[in-house]
């Protein structure tokens, strides 16, 4: 596991006693989280023994892609005490709507996925730079700007769509080894990033200011090049999804992002990341978005429409952080 | 405004409450007022003012007010529920779906409040007992309750319930003003007494200002902010059966996107949702209006209505910086 350790803020907490705190939320929440999920496959295939199928593995691989990409930027957001990015779908969607308006120019395709990380990256940055310049909570930022971007975007547009006659739209439809091929483009990026952030001096500088920030300036980083770094990063990994999006979509409206925010957000706590920051693990999240990407497949096998799909997803989140703030409380105590 | 803790200890600091009020964020909020209306005199001319385009606003602004009222509480007490929104449209909803299946009136309005109540119990129960961040909480509910909004309006997702009695009382006016808007009115200037003159208020904004010290002061700050939190959920009740009143039906989208329009309409008054103990329910009043204001001088104007939220979302952004220029924590 790569579940990475450091003194809370306020306490003073030993390096073995830090260490024996986050041992089961390491370790702990993987069993929970894979637990559930094998109990959730269990009890659908005993319901409907068709559950257990190539089809339903392809749509929750499929539902997972988006989701896990999305996830990565959030959990870089979280761990690196930046708390939540609530701008995440208008960053998905602007990202997607240029790759699509760039494809219908014939713009090489390399080009073009390029191009929507860029955009992702500004975006990112954009933040960064109210958060950091008129130091303000990033939660309240990016709600806002999500509002005024999807405000935006609307001016701009009301539709969108990659031109599927296209190489690009070929790949999004296609598939690897049985498995879509957005797929495998979101595990390359959790296991990457999951091996790296701990592992790496940028990586850890991260960790230290979603730690303790104080501890770290002392340290001699800077929070706000740090806050700059992640918010760019975070920003770019959501343009890779806008790209993921757009190749793998039909005609998409400015809000359609709204969707993701949710588990997107439920399978960082998950994970394990705290929202205080300095706590999480990138490569569980793997678990928590397959966990999650199999509850809407699983309530279509038992009947039940999208409508308790939302419904669900609400409650696990409610669960989830019930769980994260129990689990801070008793690390302070 | 002094904060909650300092007037628990030093009471004797009441008597500069009234210029704390003179220079403090109502001041303010009341200049973006005026500001607003002097723009929408400008912009569409005296008709702004006519007695139809107040009442227009006036029955625009009295729910939003009303909800505003009960969730000043709950920011009050540092405990932002986000869930407000979709908890009207549920209310909307049962409310409607009961007078539908041949439910009286008085009847259906106590099982949508009650519906509410216990959405607002789970809310607390994560939060306060459980310590659950509570802005991520309160979105999870939010997203919980519209799905079984959706649920509940059907595949037509609008449950039309016309009561006529309800609908001419909602609709009642006195003089250019709507009845509800003055009850909303009234309820707003409850709210502030009890804020700014009764003893539960001065134990509402310590715990939001620093719930250690209202702990060791002997103040239940679980109390305090469970009771915030089941306050706010019954102000989006009651919100939320008045608009099957005002509208004669109910709809999935019933309150969708009401709580960011309300809270940033109450963080340009002088409330934040990040800490609590700050803010006032005249400024959260005056809040609304300029929103109310802008709004109505879109719509009239016919700007896109998309419009309205990049408005929402700039003031919000304003409303946060000028709450850290008057104090408010900064972020590192």
């Amino acid at each position: 596991m790569t579940d990475v350790a450091t003194t809370t803020p306020e306490t003073t907490l030993s390096r073995g006693a830090a260490f024996r705190a986050n041992l089961p939320a390491g370790w702990g929440t993987a069993a929970v989280v894979a637990g559930a999920w094998v109990l959730l496959i269990i009890v659908s295939g005993i319901h409907r023994a068709d559950f257990l199928s190539h089809q339903t593995v392809l749509a929750i691989s499929f539902t997972m892609a988006i989701v896990g990409v999305l996830a990565v930027a959030q959990a870089l957001v979280g761990i690196s005490g930046g708390i939540l990015d609530l701008s995440q779908p208008t960053g998905l969607i602007m990202s997607a709507a240029i790759v699509a308006w760039l494809l219908e120019r014939n713009v090489p395709t390399a080009v073009v996925v390029v191009a929507g990380i860029l955009v992702g990256a500004v975006w990112g940055f954009a933040n960064a730079t109210i958060v950091v310049v008129a130091k303000l909570n990033p939660i309240i930022v990016t709600l806002a700007t999500n509002f005024i971007g999807g405000a935006v975007m609307f001016l701009v547009y009301q539709n969108a769509q990659a031109p599927l006659n296209s190489s690009f739209s070929a790949f999004g439809r296609g598939y690897f080894l049985g498995l879509p091929n957005i797929w495998w483009p979101m595990v390359i990026l959790i296991l990457v990033v999951g091996y790296f952030l701990p592992r790496t001096r940028y990586g850890r500088h991260m960790i230290a200011v979603g730690g303790n920030r104080f501890a770290a300036q002392t340290r001699g980083i800077s929070l706000k090049k740090t806050r700059f770094a992640v918010f760019s990063i975070a920003g770019a990994i959501t343009g890779g999804a806008g790209v993921l999006f757009a190749c793998s979509n039909g005609p998409f409206a400015p809000t359609a992002g709204a969707t993701f925010q949710l588990p997107v957000i439920a399978s960082v706590i998950l994970a394990g990341c705290s929202l205080a920051g300095g706590r999480g693990s990138i490569w569980l999240i793997l678990l928590s978005v397959g966990f999650l990407s199999t509850v809407p497949t699983s309530l279509v096998f038992f009947g039940l429409n999208s409508n308790w799909q939302q419904v669900f997803q609400g409650m696990i989140l409610i669960v989830a952080v019930s769980i994260d703030g129990w689990r801070a409380r008793r690390l302070l105590k | 405004m002094t904060t909650g803790t300092s007037s628990l200890i030093v009471s004797g600091l009441d008597r500069h409450r009234l210029r704390d009020i003179a220079t403090g964020s109502v001041t303010s909020i009341a200049v973006a007022l005026v500001i607003v209306v002097v723009v929408g005199l400008s912009a569409i001319g005296p008709d702004f003012l006519s007695a139809s385009n107040i009442t227009i606003i006036g029955s625009f602004v009295a729910i939003p007010m009303l909800v505003a009222a009960f969730a000043g509480f709950a920011l009050l007490a540092g405990v932002v529920d986000l869930s407000i929104g979709s908890m009207l449209g549920l209310s909307s909803n049962v409310c409607a779906w009961l007078m539908v299946a041949g439910w009286p009136l008085w009847a259906a309005i106590p099982v949508a409040l009650v519906a509410c109540l216990i959405c607002g119990a789970i809310n607390a129960t994560a939060v306060v007992i459980f310590g659950a961040d509570t802005i991520a909480a309160t979105l999870g509910m939010l997203v919980a309750l519209r799905g079984i909004t959706f649920i509940i309006s059907g595949s037509v997702g609008m449950i039309p319930a016309f009561d006529p009695n309800f609908f001419a009382f909602i609709n009642l006016t006195a003089g250019p003003l709507p009845v509800i808007f003055l009850i909303s009115l009234a309820l707003i200037a409850l709210a502030a007494i009890i804020v700014m003159r009764t003893r539960i208020g001065r134990h509402v904004q310590a715990v939001g200002g620093d719930d250690r010290a209202a702990s060791r002061a002997g103040i239940s700050v679980t109390g305090v902010r469970f009771v915030a939190l089941l306050l706010s959920a019954l102000g989006a009740g009651i919100g939320g059966v008045l608009y099957v009143g005002q509208l004669g039906s109910a709809s999935n989208y019933t309150g969708t996107g009401l709580e960011f329009q309300v809270y940033a309409a109450m963080m340009i008054g002088g409330y934040s949702i990040l800490r609590g103990g700050v803010g006032n329910p005249l400024g959260a009043a005056l809040g609304l209006l300029v929103v109310a204001g802008t709004s109505n001088i879109i719509d009239v104007k016919a700007i896109s209505p998309y419009l309205t939220n990049a408005i929402i979302g700039l003031l919000l952004l304003a409303a946060v910086l000028l709450d850290r220029l008057r104090g408010g924590d900064a972020f590192e």
